[in-house]
């Protein structure tokens, strides 16, 4: 069984994500900050992160802005574990914030307006399963 | 050229030339800093609003796909329902407080009331918006408590004259506050008292109480100003509009009472305060 780590303040989003994850054989695990992020990544195997970018960065990091978290937590994970496929699920509304990302191996997907199935679909692909990775930004 | 005798008292003394493209270069770019720095500021205000409405807006457009999941059993298709309802019940208040505002500032240049004040038991007004309030606290097991014993000491059966729908908007973003930015498993305490303000006199105070995040002192005054954050708030929660205590104070100007803030450590009180002629 993959496992997919949610990292997001808003949780209330990852519910519909779950729930048609979690029949198809995924394991879902949820943290609202980058701290709680990094540690259960120490203690799971995980697949595919699934990250935010406005959120708290939690008690490790008291000097990160929350504004910015995610993209300290991608630079992170992509130096410290090039293992783990990212997709990036966000509602930035600043085109110059979000370029950045286009540069770097991951999915950005705009949370809420981009289809449920769409982000699923990229999910299972991030994790290895159904096709060939495809990087998508929309 | 002549200058006529009665013009001579207002000329002023000449500067060089120079002197005077100098002073308004300077000028000039003062007026761009500033003019920059308000863009920016409307800027990240229309983006946090956008966010603000974007986000519940995104969820339930989610959560009514995963609903067309025939893979989705029947208790989660319950729960996405109770989300559906949250996240329309969130985006109410938000449209309402944008309404609200404009409503008031409209109120405010006029200096009365859109709608005609009304007496109103305000204790039964704070049960039933800690009822609103209370699922939203208990995902955190967070309580919210009125403490009734307070108000009937404090209004002895009297009613408050008041706009009931601006008062129910004030006290709904005090207590949306209280329920995000405090502690799990913490209690929220909705009490009355009287006591007497400077400039006001003597006063009815409505106090919701909470203990959390810490509130730094040099930003009290701040916090009432419009789009404004505190820095603690941002660090926990990301994204907001910063107009909910801005509108509480804007409607506590239009009932000629007045909006305060005591914090001690982790501890909040937000204050509304009437003025007792109010009670009726």
């Amino acid at each position: 069984m993959k496992t997919i780590l949610f990292v997001d303040d808003e949780p209330w989003f990852h519910e519909s994500l779950r729930y048609a994850l979690e029949p198809k054989g995924y394991e879902c695990l949820f943290a609202t900050d980058m701290t709680t992020a990094l540690d259960l990544l120490d203690t799971h195997e995980v697949a595919v992160v699934v990250t935010d970018i406005m959120m708290p960065a939690g008690t490790k990091f008291p000097n990160i802005d929350s504004q910015e978290t995610g993209f300290h937590l991608i630079r992170k994970l992509q130096s410290e574990r090039p293992q783990i496929a990212i997709v990036c699920l966000s509602v930035i509304g600043d085109e110059s914030k979000i370029r950045p990302l286009r540069t770097l191996r991951l999915d950005y997907l705009r949370k809420g307006e981009v289809p449920l199935a769409t982000v699923i679909q990229t999910i299972e692909r991030a994790a290895g399963d159904g096709g060939e990775r495809v990087w998508r930004f929309s | 050229m002549r200058i006529p005798n009665d013009h001579k008292a207002t000329i002023q003394p000449q500067r060089s030339s120079g002197e005077e493209v100098a002073r308004l270069t300077a000028e000039n770019s003062a007026l761009k800093v500033e003019l920059s720095e308000a863009r920016k500021s409307n800027q990240q205000y229309l983006q946090n609003v956008a966010h603000q409405l974007t986000a519940p807006l995104g969820a339930i457009k989610w959560s009514i796909e995963a609903l067309k999941d025939p893979e989705v059993s029947l208790s989660r298709k319950s729960k996405l329902l109770s989300s559906i309802y949250s996240q329309a019940t969130i985006l109410v208040h938000l449209i309402k407080n944008f309404a609200l505002m404009s409503n008031l500032e409209a109120d405010l240049e006029l200096g009365q009331f859109r709608e005609r004040p009304e007496p109103v038991d305000i204790l039964r007004l704070c049960i039933n918006l800690a009822n609103d309030f209370q699922p939203q606290a208990a995902e955190n097991e967070k309580k919210i408590v009125v403490d009734e014993d307070s108000f009937a000491g404090t209004l002895q059966g009297k009613k408050v004259q008041m706009v009931k729908n601006l008062v129910a908007q004030a006290l709904s973003n005090l207590l949306e506050n209280a329920v995000k930015y405090s502690d799990s498993r913490s209690t929220i305490v909705i009490s009355a008292e009287q006591a007497t303000v400077d400039k006001i006199g003597d006063t009815l105070v409505i106090s919701v109480r909470s203990t959390g995040l810490p509130i730094k002192t040099d930003e009290n005054e701040q916090l009432f100003k419009r789009g404004f954050r505190g820095s603690t708030a941002k660090q926990k929660v990301p994204a907001g509009t910063g107009i909910g205590l801005y509108l509480a104070k804007r409607v506590m100007v239009l009932h000629q009472g007045a909006i305060g803030l005591k914090t001690t450590g982790r501890d909040s009180r937000f204050k509304l305060m009437f003025p007792l002629s109010r009670l009726v």
